[in-house]
């Protein structure tokens, strides 16, 4: 069993509660969720144990507590003050053991494995359709820079893709793109337990990358840029050849090193939602408010729950394809938080979470626009027009 | 005997299908707490709401003579909370219960449901520049109500006012093993209010507070609340003898101890086992004062030989122990022993004991030992960290036999808990406390459904 490998921080777990939190379930997404002991990292880790122990055993019945974290982080990062305990390695270690055991996993989880499989994206667009958001967009074939959105931020956010790369454009950047070529970066696979087919996913990957010279990944999404910067080292066991990076650093080496010019004033009064990937799980917190900080007219308020302390928008760990309800749960608890602050947009760096985000309005019944920090910056920078930002406004996608 | 299929249908009929599991891995996290004790495992875990909801699940286990144990945070150093018979068994997950119902702050009272930590209240009563007066020691997930149900204490506590468990207790609303409602205090008398815990007959909160749940459920605390202190000084020192501890002892509850001196804490690390280590708070409404009793305690030190220190490193140890644990269990899970409630005078006993027997005759070096002086008395302790499971059994055969040295002395046992815990030190005694004891849990819970063979053995019913 793959949990055997993290047998020492199974046993390190004191039972102390930490990881549980003040209030309950203010702290673990999944708690919010689905209340049981078994939900904290506390439960996974008694359960990881009586596996061990040969006293449980898994269950398609177990599935929903196991499947259903977030892997957002919260819990770890309490227990980073106790046992250091990694929730995430060893949900994803649990998951892995359900596939490695033939035991039944979520179908919505299979079926995103399947359709990724075939499609080679998780919304089993076409390739054309898959690239369609770069139209006109000039890339740089022989640049070093890959410019490497991913499923969503391809899919579902063409407007703001093609925002970012014209912004990151209009500041040099020479960005090179896979176009029909690309592919998804693997995370659906280790979020479900498939790890072989993670593995060739990497190979592929990295040997594509190689071939193209490229020594720059340049990606907005926190799944992908961990898929490419973490995962694949640790499955290809060998350090990649490329330097990663997540546009959260980008968009402040452009205003630290005053790359645009800030011309508009937004006016407007924002907050900002830590996305678990960059934030909790990789400790990147200032880049995007120091980029918030920097334009013209911007007010930020911080919600309750910031940074080390932020909730989950709902949208980690698969939970969004596997139990929608849950995730849809989540955002709108975290659309809470945004309210409270009385703030007129809610920005975020992250394509899983301005979509769950998104949902998290509906469920509020609210009418308010998520917005990625880079448009903001398109803004200021006078890219695009500043109708952006309202409420009434739709793109195009 | 009923079976779990029709315990699960009964309990869903209260409470709905969401809040009652039956399933293997649910109940496997309710089978442990943080001491040693053997993992015991419920038949059942239901997440009640109300206090109807309590009365209905003990209703029906009572019909269909089942146990029913109490789970807050799950933080128990002792078996205290863990479900003690074979068969099935009932467990209550109070959770969802962990609200501020209600902050007075006329009255200066708040009122809680069990569940709600200490963290939380504190940062809701802060919000209103208020606090309560003492800390837990069992860090920011622990619950008031599982504190209160065990008289628990920690590193802040002064003379005058003692711990929470004790007489910042106003009022309390429980649950008792038929299903009445008991409430006690001020709000026994059904037109007044919560604002005295001495009112109207005997002190009913006494009878169950420490009591580890066997006389009731608690779901409903009132507490005596204090404006916010803005005004802290910490210190620490080295005394060079247990003897100058003890002196020192006398003079903060004499001269000192009031409730602007909230700690007194004493540590001696195994690696150093003559090296009596002292880590006080003070807190305070005005700088005068913390100013003068900062200098009768440097005076006092001084007088008896000893040197004010550093505070990084009480900063540090009450930084682990209070509020983030940091790197607690990095050398291994948590186990306290050798511990109980004892005169000031008295310490050299319990010290005696963990410097002869724990460190010189059998070895063990890294259980270290530390108490508190207030209020007026030791609440001592020995406490290691150990790796599970290979060290499991040798600590708690070790640790059964300091107990046994340490509660034949004039030690009074701190939290007694189940088969694992202390209640066969109690039992053995037979005193007319314990008999009181017995009879009060036989008449108020006959069947002996509310945390079977806790504090009680089955047998001894």
């Amino acid at each position: 069993m793959r949990i055997e490998e993290y047998k020492d921080m199974i046993y390190a777990c004191g039972r102390c509660n930490l990881c549980h939190g003040t209030d309950f379930d203010e702290r673990c997404p999944e708690l919010f969720t689905q209340y049981w002991e078994s939900s904290t990292l506390r439960g996974r880790i008694a359960i990881a144990r009586g596996i061990l122990e040969g006293k449980l055993d898994y269950s398609e019945q177990m599935a929903e507590r196991i499947f259903g974290c977030f892997m957002c982080g919260r819990c770890q990062e309490e227990c980073k003050k106790a046992a250091d305990i990694s929730t995430v390695e060893i949900t994803k270690a649990m998951r892995a053991d359900f596939v490695d055991r033939g035991i039944k996993i979520p179908e919505a989880g299979s079926k995103m494995v399947d359709t990724v499989l075939e499609s080679g994206n998780i919304f089993a667009d076409s390739p054309a359709v898959h690239a369609k958001w770069a139209e006109d967009l000039e890339f740089k074939r022989d640049a070093k820079t890959l410019f490497y959105p991913g499923c969503l931020a391809s899919h579902r956010f063409k407007e703001k893709t093609r925002i970012l790369v014209e912004t990151m454009q209009a500041a040099g950047y020479e960005l090179n793109f896979l176009g029909d070529k690309q592919r998804c970066c693997g995370t659906p696979y280790w979020i479900t337990g498939r790890v072989s087919a993670a593995k060739d996913t990497a190979k592929t990957f990295v040997n594509m990358l190689v071939e193209m010279g490229i020594d720059e990944v340049i990606t907005p999404c926190p799944s992908c840029f961990r898929a490419l910067d973490e995962e694949y080292p640790k499955l290809l066991g060998t350090e990649m050849p490329f330097r990663v990076r997540h546009t959260s650093e980008i968009l402040r080496d452009i205003v630290e090193k005053k790359k645009l010019k800030f011309r508009v004033s937004i006016d407007k009064k924002v907050t900002y939602h830590d996305p678990c990937e960059i934030g909790r799980l990789r400790e990147i917190y200032d880049p995007a408010r120091k980029v918030l900080g920097a334009l013209p007219g911007v007010e930020l308020i911080e919600m309750k729950r910031n940074r080390e302390e932020a909730f989950c928008c709902g949208g980690g760990g698969g939970v969004k394809i596997m139990y929608e309800d849950h995730s849809n749960k989540v955002a709108k608890e975290r659309i809470g938080d945004f309210i409270e602050t009385n703030a007129d947009l809610l920005t975020t760096i992250c394509p899983a979470c301005e979509m769950n985000l998104t949902h998290g309005t509906y469920a509020a019944n609210i009418e308010a626009r998520v917005i990625d920090v880079a448009e903001l910056v398109a803004v200021a920078a006078g890219i695009v027009d500043k109708e952006i930002l309202e409420t009434d406004y739709f793109p195009d996608d | 005997m009923v079976d779990v299929g029709e315990i699960t249908t009964l309990l869903t009929d209260i409470v709905g299908p969401d809040r009652v599991t039956d399933r293997d891995f649910d109940l496997i996290p309710y089978s442990r707490d943080l001491s040693p004790a053997k993992q015991k495992l419920p038949s059942h875990v239901v997440m009640p709401e109300t206090r109807e909801e309590i009365q209905s699940i003990l209703q029906i286990a009572n019909d269909i003579d089942v146990p029913v144990y109490v789970r807050g945070g799950g933080t128990s150093h002792w078996d205290a909370f863990l479900p003690q018979v074979a068969g099935p068994s009932i467990m209550l997950d109070l959770g969802r219960m962990n609200k501020v119902l209600d902050i007075n702050e006329r009255d200066l009272v708040v009122t809680v449901q069990p569940n709600c930590t200490w963290a939380k209240l504190d940062h809701a009563l802060r919000n209103r520049g208020l606090t309560y007066l003492c800390s837990e020691a069992g860090g920011p997930a622990m619950t008031v109500g599982g504190s209160v149900m065990k008289a628990g204490g920690g590193p802040h506590s002064t003379a005058k006012f003692g711990f929470h468990g004790n007489q910042d207790v106003i009022t309390l609303e429980m649950v008792l093993p038929n299903g009445d409602i008991v409430e006690t205090g001020s709000a026994a008398w059904p037109s007044a209010g919560k604002f005295e815990r001495q009112c109207l007959g005997p002190d009913l909160a006494g009878m169950f507070i420490g009591a580890e749940g066997i006389l009731g459920i608690c779901t409903e605390l009132t507490l005596r609340i204090r404006p916010a202190v803005d005004i802290s000084e910490r210190m620490t020192a080295i005394l060079p003898k247990l003897d100058d501890v003890i002196e020192f002892g006398h003079f903060i509850n004499r001269h000192v101890g009031d409730e602007f001196l909230q700690g007194i804490y004493l540590w001696v690390d195994p690696t150093a086992p003559d090296v009596f280590f002292l880590m006080m708070d003070i807190f305070g409404y005005e700088d005068k004062i913390i100013a003068h009793r900062k200098k009768l305690i440097v005076d006092k030190i001084k007088e008896l030989g000893g040197e004010i220190g550093d505070r990084a490193p009480a900063d540090d140890y009450y930084g682990r122990i209070l509020t983030g644990l940091t790197d607690l269990f990095k050398a291994g899970v948590w186990h306290f022993f050798g511990s109980g409630s004892l005169r000031i005078d008295d310490i050299p006993f319990l010290y005696k004991v963990w410097k002869e027997e724990v460190i010189e005759k059998r070895g063990y070096t890294k259980a270290g030992f530390g108490g508190q002086v207030l209020p007026r008395r030791w609440l001592a302790f020995m406490v290691t960290n150990y790796k599970e499971p290979e060290e499991w059994n040798e600590l708690v055969k070790m640790c059964d036999e300091i107990d046994e040295i340490v509660l034949n002395g004039p030690v009074v046992p701190y939290g007694i808990g189940g088969r694992d815990g202390l209640r066969q030190f109690v039992a053995a005694r037979d005193t007319g406390y314990y008999r009181l004891l017995k009879t009060l849990k036989r008449t108020l819970d006959p069947k002996n459904i509310l945390q079977r063979g806790i504090f009680i053995p089955e047998e001894e019913f």
